[in-house]
């Protein structure tokens, strides 16, 4: 369904990807590892265009789009088939969580106002937030902030949505609520890609993990092989700091 | 030592009244001109190339040092010429506003400028980030998202430079404007020099009551901007 | 448009002999406000009674009219009011024959004060209450504790926005022409007068004020790297709204 092809990208003299080739089919849950300045984050936002690479293709479904020359239309018909979910969450502060929810609905996509309320509320539902709908974003907890935002991504019924290490700003106690979340999605059979460091969550949910390091793919498959088998020294490194020693992994 | 009727403060007040919608208007005018101004000097800053950036700047610090005074008569003495020479155009004959109005915009234009741009740089990137991730234009995120906080970032500001433009927008009768200022100075010649002090006290008392009326609007603005928004969950 | 360059060059040279005039005003207006401005936002900060009240509507006063009606209130009221009062001392001075920059030195000053104060207020707000609470805590009396610790830091703060302040009081000073004070631009204005060149002499006027403004920037930018050295934050004088 998404396909990147050779994607380069460099910040001033700074090469952040190298030549990074990706697939994600349908119902794919993609997470996406790797030590800080592997480039996962800008890979992410490379996808839709909240940074252009230098180089490389994105075939999106019957979309082939060559970086280099991507037209403002060929992008807003790629963001309007993905969803995105930051870091810091990102909620719009003049909106209510209800108005963050339709935005992109009634402005984007042209949906009338009382069909976008009703999908904006199934989807604040879903997230287990229908009793905050007229709460502005400085009203609510950051665990809330970012489940309104996930709110947001699945209103406009993305292909895909792009998680940006979407618990690293939450204390501890709420990314649980988040985490819950996403898992819910996944076993929905939504197509995520999700830059993260939790652990629990690459292991119980992801069907596929891709390990990057200094711009480029170490290696990548599915949970089992990469978590209890990996091939690469770099990997192997990169996980012992990370996980705890453990003999037995039961799945 | 003469003697001081502060009767007279109350009487002039009347004569002075008639004339305040002309000091508003200049006030109305140079807010809208200077506006104008300031967004193409906020935009050449912001997201303009090297040397527009380059002129941008310039202007704005030659702004900054500029006596107000001084930059009215060099409008006054200097635009007709200006004009007539390259353009062949007398405007020696124009109301004396339009040099007021041209005065107070380029000067209030660079305030303008740099209260727009610092409230426009203090609102999050990821703001127009999340908003065309879910597919609005760069304009509709412009627009709906970062536009409105920044206004509510820029009041406190603005109703400074209101304040100030006022103030300043009072030396218009040293080229003889007739607003509440021009029309004080006539009446302290029609009194040959009797009563200024009663005449400058009313004036005073004018500008300060127009001050508190636009510091208590603004107030009021900012707070129903902000009603519903307070951080609850700290 | 023709400008007489020799002209301009005569001029601006002529009017520079008012910069002496203007720094003063600015000089003394900003001295003799510094203690008094700071006494009126202690009075603020620590609420005492009927001075704050005071100061509350003086400072809104001062900033809520146009210089140019202080100066021409304070012009039309003191000298008679001091010529009275010389009158009923029976001293031998004639008021009319002092030098018309003492009320601009006076203007000045109590404009100054109001503007001052306000920025000293939230200066101080700025230091945080704990390191008044720790000064005394071991052993420092109140007065030892501003002077070293508090007001240090607070003027961290304060530099980007007395160098504004600065700024427009030497722009204000441009009226006091109206004191028949012999500043730079009444200078200019006189010599224009014998010629009709306005616009060379407002133009020399305009290039004046844009040097001493540059320079005041630059002190400040000076006086603020020097007092930043020690603190991570840095603010910056030339950035100042």
């Amino acid at each position: 369904m998404l396909e990147l092809i050779n994607i380069h990208k460099a910040f001033k003299n700074n090469a952040v990807l190298k030549g990074v080739n990706i697939k994600v089919k349908k119902g794919d849950v993609v997470v996406i590892l790797g030590p800080s300045g592997s480039g996962k984050t800008t890979l992410l936002r490379c996808i839709n265009f909240l940074e252009r690479a230098d180089k490389g293709e994105i075939i999106f479904d019957d979309l082939h789009v060559n970086i280099n020359n991507a037209s403002s239309s060929e992008i807003s018909k790629i963001r309007k088939k993905t969803a995105f979910v930051f870091q810091n969450f990102n909620l719009f502060n003049n909106k209510t969580a209800l108005e963050n929810v339709t935005e992109g609905l009634i402005v984007a996509r042209k949906v009338p106002k009382a069909e976008a309320i009703e999908i904006a509320r199934k989807a604040l539902s879903k997230v287990g937030l229908s009793n905050r709908e007229n709460y502005y974003p400085s009203m609510l907890s950051g665990g809330q902030q970012q489940r309104v935002a996930i709110a947001r991504a699945i209103a406009v019924n993305p292909d895909v949505i792009l998680f940006d290490e979407p618990t690293s700003a939450l204390d501890p106690e709420l990314t649980g609520e988040v985490l819950s979340v996403m898992k819910q999605l996944a076993r929905e059979g939504i197509t995520m890609v999700v830059v993260t460091h939790e652990m629990s969550f690459a292991r119980d949910v992801a069907n596929h993990i891709v390990f990057m390091d200094g711009g480029i793919i170490i290696e990548e498959g599915p949970p089992e092989e990469i978590f209890l088998n990996p091939r690469e020294e770099r990997t192997k490194q990169f996980l012992s700091r990370i996980l705890p020693p453990v003999e037995n992994y039961a799945i | 030592m003469r003697p001081f009727k502060p009767l007279f403060i109350l009487e002039v007040f009347f004569d002075l009244l008639p004339f305040l919608p002309v000091t508003l208007l200049i006030l109305a005018g140079s807010v809208f001109f200077s506006s104008l101004l300031g967004l193409i000097l906020a935009r050449a800053k912001i997201a303009g190339r090297k040397i527009s950036r380059l002129l941008s700047n310039t202007y704005i610090a030659v702004m900054r040092c500029t006596p107000p005074i001084v930059l009215l008569f060099i409008v006054y003495y200097g635009l007709p010429e200006l004009l007539f020479s390259t353009i062949g155009v007398d405007i020696n004959s124009i109301e004396k506003g339009i040099f007021v109005l041209v005065t107070f915009s380029l000067l209030f234009g660079a305030t303008m400028s740099e209260i727009m741009r610092s409230a426009y740089e203090s609102i999050d990137k990821g703001q127009r980030e999340a908003a065309v991730s879910i597919g609005l234009s760069p304009f509709q995120a412009f627009y709906r998202i970062v536009l409105p906080q920044a206004v509510a970032v820029a009041l406190p500001n603005f109703s400074n430079l209101l304040i100030n433009l006022m103030k300043d927008g009072s030396l218009a009768f040293t080229i003889g404007l007739i607003d509440i200022m021009g029309k004080g100075s006539l009446i302290i010649s029609e009194n040959f020099g009797s009563y200024a002090l009663e005449t400058y006290i009313a004036l005073a008392l004018i500008y300060w009551g127009l001050t508190l009326m636009i510091e208590r609007s603004f107030n009021m603005l900012e707070k129903s901007l902000s009603k519903g928004k307070k951080s609850i969950a700290g | 448009m023709e400008l007489n360059i020799e002209y301009m060059i005569d001029t601006f040279f002529l009017a520079l002999t008012g910069v002496p005039a203007t720094l003063s005003i600015t000089a003394v207006a900003l001295l003799v406000s510094a203690p008094i401005a700071f006494f009126m936002a202690i009075s603020k900060i620590y609420n005492i009674k009927i001075i704050k009240q005071v100061v509350t509507g003086y400072v809104s006063f001062i900033r809520g009219t146009p210089i140019v009606l202080q100066i021409l209130i304070i012009y039309s009221l003191l000298p008679s009011l001091f010529n009275a009062i010389v009158k009923n001392m029976g001293w031998n001075i004639n008021i009319f024959d002092m030098n018309p920059i003492i009320y601009a030195y006076i203007v000045f000053s109590l404009n100054t004060c109001a503007g001052l104060s306000e920025i000293f207020r939230s200066a101080l707000l700025t230091v945080n209450k704990g390191q008044l609470e720790a000064a005394l805590s071991i052993g420092m009396s109140p007065v030892q504790a501003y002077i070293r610790i508090i007001i240090p830091q607070a003027l961290v703060s304060a530099i980007p926005n007395v160098c504004n302040l600065t700024i427009n009081l030497i722009k204000g000073t441009s009226l006091a022409f109206m004191m028949t004070v012999k500043e730079v631009t009444a200078i200019a204005k006189i010599e224009a007068s014998y010629g009709y060149n306005y616009i060379e002499s407002y133009l020399d006027i305009l290039f004046i004020y844009i040097i001493l403004c540059s320079i005041i920037q630059l002190l400040f930018a000076l006086v603020e790297k020097h007092f930043v050295s020690y603190r991570a934050f840095s603010g910056s004088a030339a950035k100042a709204i």
